[in-house]
């Protein structure tokens, strides 16, 4: 294995894993229909 | 192409059901959650005679289709709407013989919405403890079902279950209770006006609270020359139809149930009168704890020291075959270690688990409960709390979901904002590391020093969760009221394979949750700690040896010297050394700052960054503890881990809301990012300010 080749699957990996960070803590996820507020919505 | 029939299995809580799907099942079964809405749904195969395939969904326990809560909801919406993929062509009630008076009340209202269902009767082999027998051949007539006498303790019934499953199209769909008898001129008008709908299901529609989703109540009120009646009266009718059904349950039963008391052999009043016992109740409780902490500590070292060694075998044994680069120092510097910082926790989070599900099984965690309420009403809390407060000891979030059954709006906002002080399984690997490392091996009546730190770690947790809810329950101004039920079950030996899948679960959950990210830190860590800007990390060799020049350094200690100037220099050692004025009154250096930081992803995170930090560009392949005893203090002098600098992070990491995803549902579940904001200022602030008086007073 030569030093391109490491370098890329290195590079690789850290792309890969910066983009599933983001994906995980800031990827917005769509709302749900309904949840209780700051009062009680009597959903419960 | 064989053929797949939908199987729903219903019962009240506490009826094994979980254990019949188990039995049914075996590992054909995935955990997922319902769309929408985060009420887990459990779901498996069941290969039946005749080449039939059965898709059974574990439904949430509920003790009848009238709704309260979320959970309920679920089955009622499954079982109004046809159109719905996993609608049932069979359900399947589940019933505890020593309960089936109670447990029949589910069953008849399901057989009215005329879907074909079978009565299962559970714990078959307890009839001759408690002195009951059965007249099956009179239950099945009367109830128009088909029975199966069931014991998964003792593995009895399955195959005749199965059987009756693949039957199904035989079982009659002929209602118990006429729902017209308790309202013959409303229900007559409801019939004019909706000629083409079953009575029962209009009923349910009408009657519950619930949003359902595609069962709209709104179309029923939305018709003009039809006028429903008052909440009030409808509560009423309900009343009637529920008195009306056990009127119909206990005629069946007269004659279906004979219970001799004198033959019953019951040691459960016993047990309960010692286990739930103002006094001894809670030293018994704190014995078991006590045991289970030495246990976790006594059990798990030898396959601990196993893993860690491994892991550092590996990291050796691959550096050594693969060619130097960049890609080798990633998995032997950032990859292995990094995932070795969680693999090597796995057999003390399984003895954990495997003790609570076993305390779960055997039926003792609700007189756990039931025992707690007692404290808990003292601080403005009610039982339904302790559920959340003991199931955050595996994670925050389930539990945090799990407070969507208290009823009262201030008790449940309470509930959400302490939860986060129990000791979750993710601070287990910080709490067992630092232990390890600042508190020493000795015993105190049999107990050792590092079980007992552990335990108290445990105690405080829920001691500050406790005197928090006081604290909120006087300064939050939101009257509400609720009421505390608690079914006791009975006492049962646990079941070896409900036990295995609960640990397996649970571990897997735990591994794979926060594995993902542990694995793409590390990768990024080992990235910022591989490469910097500039050229103080550029030039570093040239400049460490102009600097060292002269003074005569080995090759070792001048190698030494250049590692961890790169590191220092590195993107990762210039963001540490940017907060550590902030740390370091805490005694932690910028190294701990930053898996301080990074742990914020996931508390676990913090043991997997340091072995990161601490493995690049280092040449000796060491396990994770002997790396971090003997990291010095570059300030101080001395092992950087010391009692003092140890305590500190301990309590650090009890109170700080070290968890990106618990805040996330905090703020779901509020729908306000209030409350998730105060909470996190709050309990870090509280953390920061212990964990510095703390290392104030001990350094």
């Amino acid at each position: 294995m030569n030093t391109i080749v490491q370098n890329i699957l290195a590079f690789s990996a850290v792309g890969l894993a910066v983009a599933f960070l983001i994906k995980k803590f800031f990827w917005k996820k769509s709302k749900p229909k309904k949840a209780c507020g700051n009062e009680d919505c009597g959903c419960h | 192409m064989s053929k797949q029939i939908n199987v729903a299995l219903i019962g009240n809580p506490n009826t094994g059901k979980t254990s019949v799907f188990n039995a049914l099942t075996g590992l054909n079964q995935k955990v997922g959650n319902y769309p929408g809405i985060t009420v887990e749904k459990k779901e498996g195969v069941c290969k039946l005679p005749r080449g039939v395939k059965a898709h059974i969904i574990d439904l949430p326990g509920t003790y009848s289709l009238n709704a309260s809560s979320l959970d309920e909801s679920v089955v009622i919406e499954l079982l109004l709407n046809q159109n719905n993929k996993d609608f049932p062509d069979i359900a399947v009630v589940v019933t505890d013989v020593e309960n089936l008076k109670r447990n029949l009340l589910i069953f008849t209202q399901i057989k009215d919405l005329q879907i074909p269902t079978i009565l299962v009767i559970n714990m078959a082999d307890r009839m001759s403890y408690k002195g009951i027998s059965l007249d099956i051949e009179h239950l099945e007539k009367e109830l128009q079902t088909k029975i199966a006498l069931v014991s998964t303790r003792k593995k009895q019934g399955i195959d005749e279950l199965k059987q009756l499953i693949s039957n199904y199209k035989d079982v009659s769909v002929k209602p118990c209770l006429d729902i017209a008898s308790i309202d013959v001129t409303y229900f007559e008008n409801l019939k004019k006006t909706f000629p083409n709908q079953l009575m029962y299901k209009l009923w349910l529609v009408i009657t519950q609270d619930v949003n359902f989703g595609k069962v709209d109540r709104n179309e029923v009120d939305a018709v003009a020359d039809f006028k429903t009646k008052t909440n009030a009266d409808l509560k009423r009718l309900q009343q009637k139809e529920t008195i009306k059904r056990y009127q119909f349950i206990n005629n069946v039963l007269k004659v279906g149930q004979t219970i001799d008391v004198t033959q019953a052999k019951d040691l459960r009043t016993k047990f309960d009168r010692i286990l739930t016992h103002k006094f001894w109740g809670y030293i018994i409780f704190f014995a078991i704890l006590l045991l289970i902490f030495q246990a976790i500590y006594d059990w798990a070292t030898v396959p601990m020291d196993f893993i860690d060694a491994s892991f550092a075998s590996l990291s050796e044994w691959l550096a050594n075959l693969l060619p130097d680069g960049a890609f080798t120092s990633l998995l032997t510097e950032g990859i292995i270690p990094g995932l070795g910082g969680i693999v090597i926790f796995i057999p003390q989070i399984a003895f954990l688990f495997l003790f609570i599900s076993i305390l779960e099984e055997s039926g003792y965690m609700s007189r756990v409960v039931f025992l707690m309420d007692r404290v808990m009403r003292r601080f403005g809390l009610s039982g339904k709390s302790v559920v959340p407060l003991i199931s955050g000891t595996a994670c925050a979030i389930p539990a945090i979901m799990a407070t969507r059954n208290i009823e009262s709006w201030k008790e449940r906002l309470i509930t959400i904002l302490v939860t986060p002080f129990t000791t979750c399984s993710a601070r287990l690997p910080v709490y067992l590391i630092i232990i390890a490392l600042v508190i020493p091996e000795g015993r105190f009546l049999g107990l050792s020093y590092q079980a007992l730190t552990l335990m108290l770690l445990y105690l405080i947790g829920f001691g500050t969760a406790v005197i928090s809810a006081y604290i909120l329950n006087k300064v939050l101004q939101i009257k509400s009221k609720s009421f505390f039920v608690v079914e006791m079950p009975n006492y049962k030996l646990p079941l070896f394979k409900n036990v295995v899948l609960t640990v397996v679960e649970k571990t897997k959950a735990f591994v794979f949750g926060a594995g993902k990210i542990i694995l793409a830190i590390s990768i990024v860590l080992w990235f910022l700690a591989s490469y910097g800007p500039g050229e103080q990390f550029n030039n570093a060799e040239e400049i460490v040896k102009t600097q060292f020049a002269s003074q005569n350094l080995s090759d070792e200690e001048l190698q030494n010297k250049i590692t961890s100037h790169k590191l220092e220099h590195s993107f990762i050692g210039i963001t540490g050394r940017a907060i550590e004025p902030v740390i370091r009154p805490l005694g932690y250096d910028w190294k701990i700052g930053i898996a301080i930081v990074s742990s914020f992803a996931a508390r676990e995170v913090f043991v997997g960054t340091l072995a990161t930090i601490y493995s690049v560009g280092s040449d000796d392949e060491e396990t994770i503890k002997n790396r971090m005893a003997g990291e010095v203090n570059p300030i101080l002098g001395g092992p950087l881990f010391n009692f003092a600098s140890g305590i500190s992070l301990l309590l650090f990491y009890a109170f700080a809301m070290q968890c990106m995803s618990t805040l996330a549902v905090v703020k779901r579940e509020t729908n306000s990012w209030k409350w998730p904001s105060l909470q996190l200022a709050l309990m870090s602030s509280f953390a920061y300010i212990v964990a510095l008086i703390a290392f104030q007073l001990l350094k």
